[in-house]
Parts: C-alpha cells; sequence; structure tokens
C-alpha cells in the first residue's frame, strides 16, 4: 500500500526518457502573446491576470524593488498553473518535488539577501537585533536571528513540497475509501463523496499556496529593499 | 518517500530553472499592455520668435518712417 500511494510522486520516465523536462514546460506553452488591442478571449484572460497580480504585488515596493516584477509574477503564474493542472487526475505535479522546490527557493531567497547587503548594508545588518533588546540577550538573539534567515528559503521550498503532497495524497486515500465503500454502503459512500467535493474545492486553493509562497518571497524581499 | 530519490534532482532542478527564468518570462514579457486611446492634441503650440519676446516700438508698422 505504501508503494502504491507514493506511485505518483515519481519522477515520470517514459522507457528511459525524461518525460518530466516536457511535464514541467508545459504550462510554460499555454502562455500565448498578441500584438492586438483587442484579442481572443483566453489571452484577454491572461493580461487581466497579469494585472491584477502585477498590481496587487508591486504597490507595497520602492521603484528599485518594482524591478522584480516580471520575476514574481513569471513566479506566480508558474506555480499556480502548475498547481492547477496538478489537480487533474493522473497528471504528475511537478511541484511536489522537493528538488524543484529548492531550485526555486535558494536562488531568490539569495537573491533578496545579497541585494539587500549590497544596496543597504547598514540596515540590513541591523534587521538581525530588533530595537530595545536587553544588553545581556545580544548575542543570544543574532543567532537566533541569524538562524531565521538561513531558514527561510528551507522553509519556502518545505512549505510548498509538504501542502501540495499532502493534499494529492488525501484525495487518493479518501478517492481510494469512497470506492471501496460504493459495494459496502453507498449512503456512508455519498457523505465521503461530498466531503471530497469539499476536500477539492479547499484544494482549488492550491491557488491560495502559490499566493503565500510569493507573499513570503516578496515579504522578505520588502524588508531589504525599501527606503528608497 | 520517491521525492528524496537524488538520481532526478539534477533534471528537474534544470528544466524548472530554465523554465521558470527563461520560458516564462519570456512569455510573459511578450505580453503588451497599451494606453488607453485617448485624444490627440489638435492645437499646435506657437513657438515665439525670439524678437517677438521683446516688444520694441520701432517694430511696429505705424512708427516707422514714412517711405
Amino acid at each position: 500500500m505504501n508503494e502504491n500511494l507514493f506511485a505518483s510522486f515519481i519522477t515520470p520516465t517514459m522507457m528511459g526518457l525524461p518525460v518530466v523536462i516536457i511535464i514541467i514546460m508545459l504550462p510554460s506553452m499555454m502562455l500565448t502573446s498578441s500584438n492586438r488591442l483587442l484579442s481572443n478571449r483566453f489571452h484577454t484572460f491572461q493580461q487581466w491576470v497579469v494585472k491584477m497580480i502585477t498590481k496587487q504585488m508591486m504597490s507595497i515596493h520602492s521603484p528599485k524593488g518594482q524591478t522584480w516584477c516580471l520575476m514574481l509574477v513569471s513566479l506566480i503564474i508558474f506555480i499556480g498553473s502548475t498547481n492547477l493542472l496538478g489537480l487533474l487526475p493522473h497528471t504528475f505535479t511537478p511541484t511536489t518535488q522537493l528538488s524543484m522546490n529548492l531550485g526555486m527557493a535558494i536562488p531568490l531567497w539569495a537573491g533578496t539577501v545579497f541585494l539587500g547587503f549590497r544596496h543597504k548594508m547598514k540596515s540590513t545588518l541591523a534587521h538581525f537585533l530588533p530595537q530595545g533588546t536587553p544588553i545581556p540577550l545580544i548575542p543570544m538573539l543574532i543567532i537566533i536571528e541569524t538562524i531565521s534567515l538561513f531558514i527561510q528559503p528551507m522553509a519556502l521550498a518545505v512549505r510548498l513540497t509538504a501542502n501540495i503532497t499532502a493534499g494529492h495524497l488525501l484525495m487518493h486515500l479518501i478517492g481510494g475509501a469512497t470506492l471501496v465503500l460504493t459495494s459496502i454502503s453507498p449512503p456512508t459512500a455519498m457523505i465521503t463523496f461530498i466531503s471530497i467535493l469539499v476536500l477539492l474545492t479547499i484544494l482549488e486553493f492550491a491557488v491560495a499556496l502559490i499566493q503565500a509562497y510569493v507573499f513570503t518571497l516578496l515579504v522578505s524581499l520588502y524588508l531589504q529593499i525599501d527606503n528608497t | 518517500m520517491p521525492q528524496l530519490d537524488t538520481s532526478t534532482w539534477f533534471t528537474t532542478v534544470l528544466t524548472s530553472t530554465i523554465t521558470l527564468f527563461i520560458l516564462i518570462q519570456l512569455k510573459i514579457s511578450l505580453q503588451n499592455f497599451p494606453n488607453k486611446p485617448s485624444n490627440k492634441y489638435l492645437k499646435t503650440l506657437k513657438l515665439s520668435n525670439p524678437w517677438e519676446l521683446k516688444w520694441t516700438k520701432i517694430f511696429s508698422p505705424l512708427s516707422l518712417p514714412l517711405q
């Protein structure tokens, strides 16, 4: 049962060829581009989404931080579309792979830290010591703040992986249980099926998770580059 | 847990980096958001010549000597 449950999280290869490459690149192929003023619904919808994201996310940044606009918008669209496509049955969700999430989290977090150090060295270092701490506590607090800084990329990656994996596992388990229940007692199966529906709807807020991802990234960026 | 099998990590990380940093950014940067169509400013601004900035009496036609 263990093997069966985790089988959907193995990186897919078809006869030795790494199909995972095509699966990761698939959402980017669905983004359209057009030069017209009025385009078709699909493209208008994408334009609307990009505009909404830009307005929501970039309003709290200084002009220097707004140079990250393209990066953050593409990040949120990438993770959102990947998560949503993974909700279809029998699909492989790349964001369940810890490798990919680490590969996204570490470079982006490192970028924000280095940018903060380059532009505002003193205020970045000052974040390590909150105002008004009593003097004997200072060494310990610096150590704690350093640890909390270095744990940020790990938390970003593991949070995304764990949430998506747990959601998919739950759907597998409850779906299997409902299937078995229909032969035993249909009313119980009905109740379980309704709960699956509710679970799926809540899981559709996996998109909300990418909100969380980018917001957390955003927060760390915001803390470093400000007062410009 | 199959996510901890590091043999596939290189492929996954490489593909996701290329996709995220190159492919998707290219696609999104190709979207353009034109300004709303607005009226063209039809009144052309009248630029004054340097000698018109200073009014001098001698240039008034009635004050010139009669020829």
